[in-house]
């Protein structure tokens, strides 16, 4: 009886290893190691089709199985952390916004990189960034490129008035009236941003108020700075000066695309905008502007000091990966200063890597890279705490509802934001 | 039955009870160390508390009453021209359903080119070229759900006709020969016929649209983001950005449950009252 078992048991044993063993000769020679990549759909996808197959030569018996997802990051993320949610193994390698890091860390979803990425390597990257993706001593990502908010200006307009780029939001506004007073062009306008209530919103407002030396919140005290008086005075400066003074209020929908389509319809004096808008502001195809556009790093209220929001992507490896070695060296591949300067060569995107900024023929092919190195390191990155996201919506109503009518009761409103951030931010204080 | 009932279970009752056990719980996911704690009533006591909140039930409620009359109105209209012999009918039933056969994504963003404050169709079709008169219909708080509520009516309102159409359908020619011969005019024949013979296909768009429309996403989604000023920030939308951006599940759940028991609240209106009715009619 014990025999008849063991014997059928063995049967059995046998009939579902068979196949593994059909298999297993085949896995460890012709099939390749898939590495699992989710990223987004770029605006310039050959250069990330040829980076790929670069890695994938230089690796035999690997391959990138890349899954895209939307453009938009607010979409991306909720791909992402969806996956992240479900602890999917499909996905080794993904793309992070620049205010995601401490989110994905504090969730546990993803890996710390400090084996991997030592202090000396980190060092030779720009170090808002890195700040970026660092959380409770631990980094979990490696910066791919920078963006900083940046002033675009028409150069030909303001040569024609003879005004300098402008140092102060004061003194930009007042050149803004004189070009419209003068220029008498119904279809120009002033200024164009992002305005609309989104995540650019947060952005382009911290530029503001913190140039005026407020802030959106007290690290330290984990508190809201919302109703700071400086603060506050700069949401007012925005409502007044430039959304119900130079702009014209269609920017309060304008995200990114349509704020820079403005601009380069020389519809606009002035554009806050990335890196990334300079190509498209200078290509005669896309632009009726080109070749007479200028770039300087944001103004400041008198006193402040300018103040350019990071942004910017980088790789992070799943908790969930199985593979977490390969993985790494995939970053490492895309993060290397062979990639990067492909990158900024091809894409235009400004590299993280600050040796770099010494390359000439990346200088020769962006000559703008020169004068924002600048604001590339005085890039202030937005906060990094887990719950950026629940403080953002907050954040984005605040600023959506203070600048969105002529009369709005800015007072009120900052307090309501206050103390709703200010009950996000207890949550932290537990621990 | 059983197949059927399984699949009710699985894809229909266990996320209405996964929701309702986790409404009752404080789970954050990008704060994991909080654990999953039961807290009773506090996310829905939380969210009648929250100002916020109460405004996107208002934004929605305000959002129900206008679209749903709107839609259901035009589309009787539509189903009383498209019901109609005419030679051209079966085209024009096709190229009527067209609105509502586009997946919503691609109308949405079809709207926001529409609503572009400078170069949109809406602009040019009420202003031409004078273009220091174009509005910014999706910058002004004032405006903005109203372009959304347009853009819903044009989009549902052939499902609406499509009910109708099938209600006037089934009502006998007979009738209208017989009227005629007693003498009735058109607008007594559409009063005292066709009206009370369609009434319940009518109610049954009513309570598929009131459904629908208090779950209204996609379009807020694309075109506003809830913005300007909160102005179009509709439950669904309120409820989507809690669990899913910000991932504070138990009280994006509270808000799923509030939104299942309003549908579920004005289902059993309309069906009382539909079934009345088709009680009577029998």
């Amino acid at each position: 009886m014990a025999s008849a078992l063991t014997l059928s048991l063995k049967g059995a044993l046998i009939v579902l290893a068979l196949p593994g063993f059909v298999l297993l000769p085949r896995i460890s020679h012709g099939a390749p190691m898939e590495l699992r990549f989710v990223t987004w759909r770029s605006d310039s996808p050959w250069v990330w089709d040829r980076a790929i197959k670069d890695f994938e030569a230089r690796n035999p018996g690997t391959k990138v199985v890349r899954e895209v997802g939307p453009h938009s990051s607010t979409e991306f993320h909720d791909l992402v952390t969806q996956k992240l949610r479900n602890r999917d193994p499909q996905m080794d390698v993904f793309f992070m916004d620049v205010i995601w890091p401490a989110e994905f860390a504090a969730a546990g979803w993803a890996l710390p990189l400090d084996d991997f990425f030592p202090a000396a390597e980190r060092q030779k990257f720009l170090e808002a960034p890195i700040l970026a993706n660092r959380y409770r001593g631990r980094v979990y990502g490696v910066p791919v490129f920078i963006d900083a908010g940046l002033l675009y200006y028409r150069r030909d307009l303001l040569a024609k008035y003879g005004f300098l780029p402008p140092q102060t939001w004061p003194e930009l506004v007042r050149q803004a009236r004189k070009i419209l007073a003068e220029e008498k062009e119904p279809q120009l306008t002033g200024y164009s941003g992002q305005f609309k209530q989104y995540e650019g919103l947060v952005c382009n407002m911290m530029e503001y108020i913190l140039s005026n030396g407020g802030a959106l919140w007290d690290e330290r005290g984990l508190a809201s700075a919302l109703q700071l008086a400086s603060s506050k005075e700069a949401v007012r400066f925005v409502r007044d000066q430039i959304i119900w003074g130079i702009a014209h209020r269609g920017v309060l929908a304008y995200q990114e695309p349509e704020s820079l389509a403005l601009f380069v319809q020389g519809r606009a004096v002035f554009h806050r905008n990335w890196p990334y808008a300079w190509e498209a502001a200078n290509d005669p195809k896309r632009s009726r502007v080109a070749g007479r556009v200028g770039v300087a790093a944001l103004p400041s209220f008198p006193g402040g000091k300018s103040v350019a929001t990071l942004g910017g992507w980088q790789l992070g490896i799943s908790r969930f990966s199985n593979q977490p070695r390969l993985a790494w060296k995939f970053i490492e591949f895309m993060t290397g200063s062979e990639m990067q300067k492909r990158i900024a060569l091809f894409a235009g995107r400004a590299p993280t890597r600050k040796a770099l900024y010494r390359d000439a023929d990346i200088l020769k092919k962006n000559p703008q890279f020169r004068s924002q190195f600048e604001a590339f390191t005085r890039a202030v990155p937005r906060p990094p705490v887990p719950v950026y996201i629940p403080l953002s919506n907050i954040m984005q109503r605040y600023f959506s509802s203070a600048i969105s009518l002529p009369d709005s009761d800015i007072d009120r409103l900052a307090g309501v934001a206050a103390r709703d951030m200010d009950r996000v931010l207890d949550l932290l204080k537990g621990k | 039955m059983f197949p059927s009932f399984l699949f009710i279970v699985i894809f229909s009752l266990v996320p209405i009870f996964e929701s309702f056990r986790l409404s009752f719980y404080r789970m954050i996911l990008t704060l994991p160390w909080l654990g999953q704690k039961f807290v009773g009533w506090q996310n829905y006591l939380d969210l009648l508390a929250d100002p916020v909140a109460r405004h996107s039930l208002a934004t929605t409620v305000i959002f129900v009453c206008v679209t749903v009359p709107l839609e259901v109105l035009l589309g009787l209209a539509v189903a009383l021209v498209i019901n109609e012999p005419f030679r051209g009918r079966g085209l024009l039933r096709a190229v009527v359903l067209v609105p509502w056969a586009i997946p919503s994504t691609v109308a949405s963003q079809m709207w926001r080119f529409i609503f572009n404050d400078r170069y949109g169709l809406f602009n040019y079709f009420l202003f031409g070229d004078r273009t220091e008169l174009y509005l910014a219909p999706l910058a002004d708080p004032q405006m903005a759900l109203g372009a959304i509520m347009v853009a819903d009516v044009w989009k549902t309102t052939p499902f609406a006709a499509l009910i109708i159409l099938a209600g006037l359908q089934a009502v006998p020619d007979e009738i209208y020969e017989a009227a005629s011969v007693d003498g009735a005019g058109a607008w007594q024949k559409f009063r005292r016929i066709t009206l009370p013979m369609i009434q319940p296909a009518i109610l049954l768009a009513f309570l598929f649209r009131t459904i629908d429309a208090l779950r209204v996403f996609d379009l807020v989604f694309v075109l506003t983001q809830g913005g300007p000023a909160d102005s179009t920030n509709v439950l669904q939308f309120y409820g989507y950005k809690k669990s899913f951006a910000e991932g504070m599940v138990g009280a994006g759940s509270a808000v799923s449950v509030l939104v299942f028991f309003l549908a579920l609240l004005f289902a059993l209106l309309y069906i009382r009252v539909l079934g009345v009715r088709v009680l009577k009619a029998r």
